[in-house]
């Protein structure tokens, strides 16, 4: 905020406020007039009290007593006058009649008086008045005639007045009592007249200092109101001032009525330049106006809204020089509905939407990162197994063939690194399975014992080598027969087992088993298995990290030993999976314990518990199908099965293949991937889905790409199972025993499989060795194509390369027959290990399919050639 | 008697002196009495007709304009007919000039009338009651009566102590 802009902004800002307050206060004026109506009242009573007093002042001169007493004098007078009259006779007698006339008035009057009634109803006072009446009656003939009348007649007259005077003053006192007794009434009622207003006064002048009081509190609270309202009004305006968020106040009509600091950085206007604008053509764009000016209607229609008070939204707005940004908005209104106000909160959040999109896309790159590098974890260990396999497999071919015993040495040497090798590569290729998730428990009833015995009798020779004493016990009541993956129960041990003996010379290694007594699982046995050896130790610092993935005590030492750090990262994979717990105890110098808790359900003996040996041997005579297009593959396959004692029938492309399935029923069919015309998976799908005879034959693909995600085609597809290539005579076997068991185990996808069913020996832990121990223990290999048809082959893998070459020469222009020619004469070399061959034909055929052209192919074909003619790339025969 | 009182009746007596001395026509202006006097006014007036004063017989006060008034009094039982004088009329008779006017009573009853209270509508020097003249007896021959009835400020203790009967004297005063 600029300090130029100050006022204006406070002035707009208090007006706002203003607009919020009630209005004028009623309570002052109504308070008014009850205190003018007090004091008109006031005023009134006063007024009467000073006229009461008047006349009471007035009643003190009342005549009606004076007139009583008058009576008397008058009547007095009277005698008076009389008396003379009767001492002078000879004077003029008229005052005798005038106060005679004068005193019968007064009695007339009390007789007859209004004013006098109440007191003629006194007997005290009426009895003597008709006393005097009768006197009066009695006189006036005397008075009348009075100038005539003799003295005697006065004389009489004069002794009847004498006997009516006490009358008289008996009348006079009788009314004077009354009178004076009335007139006490009066006051003591003026008095309490008096008080009663004493009081009314008082109570109105108490009222009157209590609504004083009222008015005071009432202007305090006002006051304190005021404020109360300045001070949130200064918090307000600090809050909105400060604010990083744009806080914008509209009227109804969406003219601006407040834009503080934060709106004016983000939209780029001044508040005092567009103040009492419309807001929608300063910050919507104009592609929104129409839909802002109609919430407005709607809002001043019918108080719908939708935006308003709906919490935060996100909207596009636009800054003074028209540049749109998405911001944050959230919308409330206040006040009354024609009078609302509309207040916006409103937040740029374009840097933030850039970060949460960094964000995601970091995110995703990192997804992507770890899923490539799993992927080509499983892709190299793939490519570097199928030519290891060409290794192991032309080894064993080789070991057949007549050689002198020097060459026996060599080919021995070369087959047991070649084994080495596979081992690494299968260690890494699990790490890889187990990363992808696709690892699953297979539990079968298993005897301990036997299990842990295989793994002593298998690794005493090893044990032995190194000075090492090997043995195993339980140190509980045994629980032989469990519920348990032996296989990945034989790993774990296995690894451990190893370990022990890798880092133990001269010494002991003991398995212990222990049936836990405590077990938190219901229904299972812990069953502690510790391997225990008096080695090298490990030392404390280590122990926390060497179960972790490429993780060894001491690196010269895994040279030394030979390992890929992984051997323990597997066990706690697998432990974990197995839902049980794992740990070390070590001592340097003094040795290890390795444990292992498993949580085991107790099994009931079963003679199956090793399915593999129940069916090794020989399997029943199958018709198979085998749909493989590369013909040098195909001719393999079908020279080994024949050799099972199996019968064959071939197709070269997934169609012919979905035909032939249609027309007979396959006990079992051997369907290839990649193939020309239709591919395996389809042809299943179709075989699967079709009316054929085989529709329910158990379908296995033959495959070189063991990644993850197509185990999922192929269990899509509707296969049954998958068949590493090139195709090894244990794993066929182990797969027609499967295929020819009467229970319908499920297929093993992995390949190959650890556990070999076709081995007629309890072969245990050392499973993945076995296939060069094949050749190299039992000196001979069952089912392998006798050498003349090899030679054959190889012949003509040879011609047809040669070939291949030849044509390429002649500077093809059709990309898609040369990438078919290249992946046919691809597999075929695989099968014969001449990798460098193979690869360069794949880079060939996957440049093709990215589209290149025959030039850009030209210096792939000239690697090829040069793989195929060079004397070390591969073992030519 | 009070000093202004003492000092008044020095000046009225100083007035009727030279009333005789300078007035002797206005002697002529108002009639001689033919029957008893009745009614003697004194005091500040214009027109006498005796020695510093005004006299009238009842046919000289029937000769002036007359009014009748009905009302009620405390002093009587029922609605009464009062015809007089009205007293506005009877002072602008006599040319009466004071603002108080001091009435007596033929038993010496005196009391102060303003001469404000003589206006119209106002109280009447009544010689009949009931269409018959009033006997000494009856409260008569004159009575200052208010019309009562017409008006609460007439039923007041004061106005009913101005209501002299048995009028005989009115003395005109400052």
């Amino acid at each position: 905020m600029s300090p130029t802009d100050t006022p204006e902004r406070a002035h707009a800002l208090r007006r706002l406020v203003r607009r919020l307050r009630p209005g004028p206060r009623r309570g002052y004026a109504l308070l008014g007039l009850v205190t003018l109506i007090c004091l008109l009242s006031i005023v009134t009573l006063g007024q009467a009290v000073m006229r009461d007093l008047n006349l009471l002042r007035q009643a003190s001169s009342d005549n009606v007593q004076w007139t009583l007493s008058q009576a008397e004098v008058e009547f007095l007078y009277f005698e008076k006058a009389l008396d003379h009259a009767l001492v002078a006779p000879g004077d003029d007698r008229s005052p005798v009649v005038t106060k005679f006339d004068v005193f019968y008035s007064r009695i007339n009057t009390l007789a007859h008086g209004a004013l006098y009634a109440d007191l003629r109803e006194i007997p005290d006072f009426m009895a003597p008045l008709r006393q005097i009446q009768d006197f009066l009656d009695q006189a006036v003939p005397v008075i009348d005639a009075i100038d005539s009348a003799p003295i005697a007649r006065l004389q009489q007259l004069e002794e009847a007045s004498e006997k009516i005077a006490p009358v008289v003053r008996q009348l006079s006192n009788a009314g004077l009592f009354h009178f004076a007794a009335q007139s006490d009434l009066r006051r003591n009622g003026i008095a309490v007249t008096l008080q009663r207003l004493a009081l009314a006064t008082a109570a109105m002048i108490g009222a009157l200092g209590l609504m004083a009081l009222h008015s005071f509190r009432l202007g305090r609270a006002a006051q304190n109101s005021a404020q109360a309202l300045e001070q949130a009004w200064l918090r307000l305006n600090t809050v909105v001032q400060t604010s990083l968020d744009a806080v914008i106040v509209t009227d109804r009509h969406g003219r601006v009525l407040e834009f503080n600091p934060a709106a004016e950085r983000i939209f780029g206007y001044r508040f005092i330049d567009i103040e009492g604008r419309k807001l929608g053509d300063l910050i919507v764009p104009p592609d929104q106006r129409q839909a802002h000016e109609d919430g407005l209607r709607r809002m001043n229609e019918s108080g719908e809204t939708r935006v308003i008070g709906a919490g935060r939204v996100q909207m596009t707005a636009m800054r003074a020089n028209g540049e749109t940004f998405p911001v944050e908005m959230a919308l409330e209104s206040a006040g009354p509905e024609d009078n609302r106000i509309v207040i916006g909160f409103l937040r740029d959040i374009t840097a933030r939407l850039a970060a949460e999109r960094e964000l995601v896309e970091a995110r995703d790159r990192a997804l992507a990162g770890e899923k490539a590098k799993a992927e080509f974890l499983a892709m190299m260990t793939h490519e570097i197994r199928t030519p290891l396999n060409g290794v192991i497999g032309s080894l064993s071919l080789l070991q057949e063939t007549a050689l002198t015993d020097r060459q026996r040495r060599y080919v021995n040497n070369m087959a047991l690194s070649a084994q080495q090798l596979m081992h690494h590569v299968n260690t890494v290729l699990d790490i890889a399975r187990f990363e992808s998730g696709i690892v699953e428990a297979a539990e079968r009833p298993t005897h301990l014992g036997r299990l842990v015995q295989d793994i002593v009798d298998a690794q005493e020779g090893h044990a032995a080598r190194n000075g090492n004493s090997l043995q195993w016990s339980w140190e509980s009541e045994p629980r032989d027969w469990v519920m348990a993956d032996a296989v990945r129960l034989q790993q774990i041990l296995l690894n451990l087992v190893g370990n022990a003996i890798k880092f133990t010379r001269n010494g002991r290694v003991a398995i212990e088993l222990e049936a836990l007594p405590d077990c938190d699982q219901p229904g299972k046995t812990c069953i502690e298995f510790r391997v225990i050896d008096t080695g090298i130790g490990i030392p404390e610092s280590a122990q926390a990290r060497i179960f972790e993935d490429f993780q060894s005590v001491e690196p010269s030492l895994q040279r030394q030993t030979g390992g890929t750090g992984l051997g323990l990262g597997i066990v706690r994979r697998l432990v974990t999976a197995m839902g049980g717990e794992y740990g070390v105890e070590s001592e340097p110098g003094q040795g290890s314990v390795f444990w292992v808790r498993l949580p085991l359900a107790p099994a009931e003996p079963s003679e199956d518990a090793r399915p593999a040996r129940a069916s090794a041997g020989r399997s029943r005579p199958l018709d198979v199908l085998l749909v493989e297009d590369n013909e040098i593959n195909r001719e393999l396959a079908r020279e080994m099965l024949e050799l099972e004692g199996h019968r064959v029938t071939t197709a070269p492309d997934g169609l012919a293949g979905v035909s032939a399935a249609n027309d007979h029923r396959y006990d079992l069919i051997l369907m290839d991937i990649s193939m020309p015309v239709m591919d395996g998976l389809e042809a299943c799908r179709r075989i699967r889905m079709g009316e054929g005879r085989s529709r329910n034959s158990p379908i296995v693909a033959l495959s070189a790409n063991v990644l993850p995600q197509m185990r999922d085609r192929i269990l899509q597809a509707g296969m049954s199972g998958f068949l590493g290539k090139p195709m090894r005579v244990e794993d066929l076997r182990a797969l027609l025993a499967r295929i020819d068991a009467p229970a319908d185990q499920p297929a093993d996808d992995t390949a190959p499989s650890r556990q070999d069913p076709a081995d007629p020996a309890p072969e245990g832990p050392a499973a993945k060795d076995r296939a060069p121990r094949d050749r190299t223990d039992d000196g001979h290999a069952p089912g392998q194509p006798p050498d003349p048809v090899i030679a054959r082959l190889r012949d003509r893998f040879r011609q047809e390369t040669d070939a291949l070459f030849d044509w390429l020469a002649t500077s093809p222009q059709d990309v898609a027959e040369i990438a078919a020619r290249c992946h046919k004469i691809a597999g075929s070399a695989a099968a014969f290990g001449h990798l460098a061959l193979r690869d360069a034909l794949v880079a060939i055929e996957t440049r093709a399919a990215q589209g290149a052209g025959p030039a850009d192919l030209a210096p792939l074909v000239d690697a090829a050639r040069a793989a195929w003619l060079s004397p070390a790339a591969a073992p030519r025969p | 008697m009070t000093l202004p009182r003492i000092a008044h009746h020095l000046r009225a007596a100083l007035i009727g002196a030279l009333a005789l001395l300078f007035a002797q026509p206005a002697l002529a202006d108002l009639p001689r009495p033919q029957g008893p006097v009745i009614l003697t006014i004194t005091g500040q007036i214009a027109e006498t007709n005796a020695e510093g004063a005004a006299e009238f017989d009842l046919d000289m006060l029937r000769a002036l304009p007359a009014e009748t008034i009905r009302t009620t009094t405390i002093w009587t039982e029922g609605e009464q007919e009062f015809t007089g004088v009205p007293l506005q009329a009877l002072l602008d008779h006599v040319g009466a000039t004071g603002t108080t006017l001091r009435a007596v009573a033929i038993n010496d009853y005196a009391v102060d009338i303003p001469a404000s209270d003589a206006a119209e509508g106002g109280p009447i020097l009544a010689y009949e009651r009931n269409g018959a003249p009033m006997s000494v007896r009856d409260k008569g021959p004159l009575w200052i009566v208010y019309p009562y009835d017409s008006d609460s400020r007439y039923r007041t203790e004061v106005i009913y102590s101005r209501s002299i009967w048995q009028l005989n004297r009115i003395d005109v005063t400052d």
